[in-house]
């Protein structure tokens, strides 16, 4: 096991926190005053490096995908929703997104510090199951576009409201994008974690020792089948925005409920 | 030296009057150039917009500059047109142009155009060779003031008006306008400038409907959009996206039944409703469906209002910037 890597990958991780947490505190601090910080998207880049090293490091040291204790799902879950907003925000012009984001990814993050959350001294793995590996990797990917389109979803709740109160004044009223667009945005990034949430099940079924992570597996079902029906819902018939918004905050919040139930 | 400015703009003189004075556009450096050969003059800028004709020059003596001034200003235009004229002289030339380059004199207050038909007009009397030391310093620093307020101020941000205010809402909730269904019912004049601010910003249908049917189609056909009789205006809500209504009705026109009775067809996609009745002709409950945002004049009004006291609060701040430059 790398030893520098393992003292490394704490300093790295809490790197990645601080400057998370700095594009939030001065993302809300700018938008207060009615203009957007052009530090967040450098900041969250920063974290997105560091979270790299970490997660980097943690697979060396695991000779296998860092997927394999709470602390690391956290860290690629930050991962996750940090490369889908730089990927997002950059092509729908929503620098915007990073404000929001960045205080989950600071959460996140600060959670996967909490002692005994990650272990100090991982256990090289001895064999590799690519179904489990590609089922963690596409899961927290999905957790990641999951993730935005709650966040784009909190966004369009608090324009929606300022929008009905008629309350224009407020610089986060200017910065937020228009309605129409953000409501959109929810329903794309739905749709990918979908895809990516599929996939990740598909292979938890397929990978060794399923039957014994019954649980977890059906739980995760019923949150798949929560979005699905979001999803077919309002394809088939339409749904108020907000509703849509509000669905997609409360399924990713419950969805996170699958985390404990990880061995 | 003396600065001197004369000229007229769109508080002093009716488009007749400043038609009269305007100049040419590629002429501006000869009229400059021209302005050398009156006595007591050393330097000159002519600028004329279609809100404004100002001429600016360093003479020797400022009574005797003004003077001749005038007197070359009144060849060919009668007592009457003269009148419109305004003079400033030493610092009242240099904060009149501060505030000029930085939108704060303009019709549309901080409007950027006025910047760049400053630039365009220093720029013939230099190439023409009207101007010199203290012209050159004057409209360079002019130029700075202009960056530096609107770098470091919101001048420009925010609508001060009823229409522009219902336009920058559909804004904040469909983003580009383009494709948007806009339907007017009733044809008042406010709702016709409110669709066409609205067409001007990329709706591309419009609906108009009106107790007279012969002046829905004379809005519509003003407007490039379609008329439909007043009995059968709730079919059309399906396709809205926003509704402008301005009727005399004495009781609402609108009720929420009739948006509830679409939701679905609409697939709950936003619609937004501006009443600028009196009384209102959109029942208030509209207000209350998830996806429908109702502004009555009262909130348009409270919105230009805010927007007018933050520009109010601008022009403070512009002022106090231009104070220190001079």
């Amino acid at each position: 096991m790398c030893m520098r890597c393992g003292a490394m990958d704490r300093w790295m991780l809490f790197l990645a926190l601080v400057l998370a947490a700095v594009a939030a505190v001065q993302g809300a601090g700018y938008l207060r005053l009615g203009t957007r910080s052009k530090w967040t998207l450098p900041l969250m880049i920063g974290s997105f490096i560091a979270q790299m090293f970490v997660l980097g490091a943690r697979g060396d040291m695991r000779g296998a995908c860092p997927l394999l204790d709470t602390g690391e799902i956290l860290v690629f879950s930050a991962w996750a929703l940090t490369i889908f907003y730089m990927g997002v925000g950059s092509m729908f012009r929503l620098s915007l997104l990073g404000v929001f984001t960045s205080p989950l990814v600071a959460f996140l993050l600060a959670l996967a510090l909490v002692p005994g959350l990650m272990d100090t001294e991982p256990v090289r793995a001895t064999s590799v199951d690519p179904w489990r590996e590609m089922h963690a990797a596409l899961s927290v990917m999905a957790y990641g576009a999951l993730g935005l389109a709650a966040v784009a979803g909190v966004m369009f709740i608090v324009l929606n409201r300022k929008l009905k109160d008629a309350d224009t004044s407020t610089g986060l009223f200017k910065n937020l994008p228009p309605a129409r667009e953000l409501s959109g945005i929810v329903v794309r990034l739905l749709l990918i974690g979908y895809a990516l949430l599929t996939g990740g099940l598909v292979c938890g079924v397929l990978m060794e020792g399923a039957m014994s992570a019954a649980n977890h597996l059906i739980a995760a079902l019923i949150i798949w089948a929560a979005y699905g029906i979001l999803l077919l819902v309002d394809w088939r018939r339409g749904m108020p925005p907000g509703k849509l918004s509000l669905a997609a905050l409360v399924l990713f919040v419950l969805s996170l409920l699958v985390f404990p139930m990880i061995s | 030296m003396e600065l001197i400015c004369l000229g007229l703009n769109h508080e002093t003189a009716p488009v007749e009057v400043r038609e009269h004075f305007a100049v040419p556009a590629d002429k501006l450096g000869d009229r400059a150039k021209e302005l050398l050969e009156l006595s007591s003059v050393s330097e000159g800028v002519v600028l004329s917009t279609c809100n404004r004709m100002e001429i600016y020059v360093a003479a020797e003596n400022r009574q005797a500059g003004e003077e001749v001034l005038r007197s070359y200003l009144a060849t060919g235009r009668d007592v009457q047109e003269m009148k419109h004229l305004y003079a400033k002289t030493g610092d009242e030339v240099k904060r009149h142009l501060f505030r000029l380059v930085s939108g704060l004199d303009s019709m549309v207050l901080g409007e950027t155009e006025i910047f760049g038909q400053v630039k365009q007009a220093y720029k013939q009397a230099l190439e023409s060779g009207a101007t010199s030391g203290v012209l050159n310093r004057l409209f360079q620093k002019s130029f700075s003031v202009g960056k530096k307020i609107r770098t470091n101020t919101r001048i420009q941000v925010g609508t001060t008006s009823v229409g522009s205010a219902a336009v920058d809402l559909a804004e904040k909730i469909f983003g580009k306008l383009k494709g948007s269904h806009v339907m007017i019912i009733g044809a008042g004049e406010m709702s016709r400038q409110v669709a066409q601010s609205m067409m001007s910003r990329g709706a591309s249908h419009l609906t108009v409907t009106n107790r007279s049917f012969e002046r829905a189609q004379d809005l519509a056909s003003e407007l490039g959009g379609n008329a439909v009789p007043f009995d059968a205006w709730e079919e059309s809500l399906v396709q809205a996206d926003i509704i402008v209504s301005s009727t005399g009705a004495s009781e609402p026109v609108l009720l929420a039944v009739h948006v509830e009775a679409v939701r679905r067809k609409r697939r709950y996609r936003p619609l937004f409703l501006i009443d600028i009745a009196m009384p209102r002709d959109i029942e208030k409950t509209v207000g209350d469906i998830e996806e429908a945002y109702l502004y009555d004049l009262d909130k348009l009004q409270k919105l230009a209002n805010e927007a007018r006291v933050s520009r109010a609060e601008q022009v403070r701040i512009c002022e106090e910037m231009i104070d220190l430059e001079i």
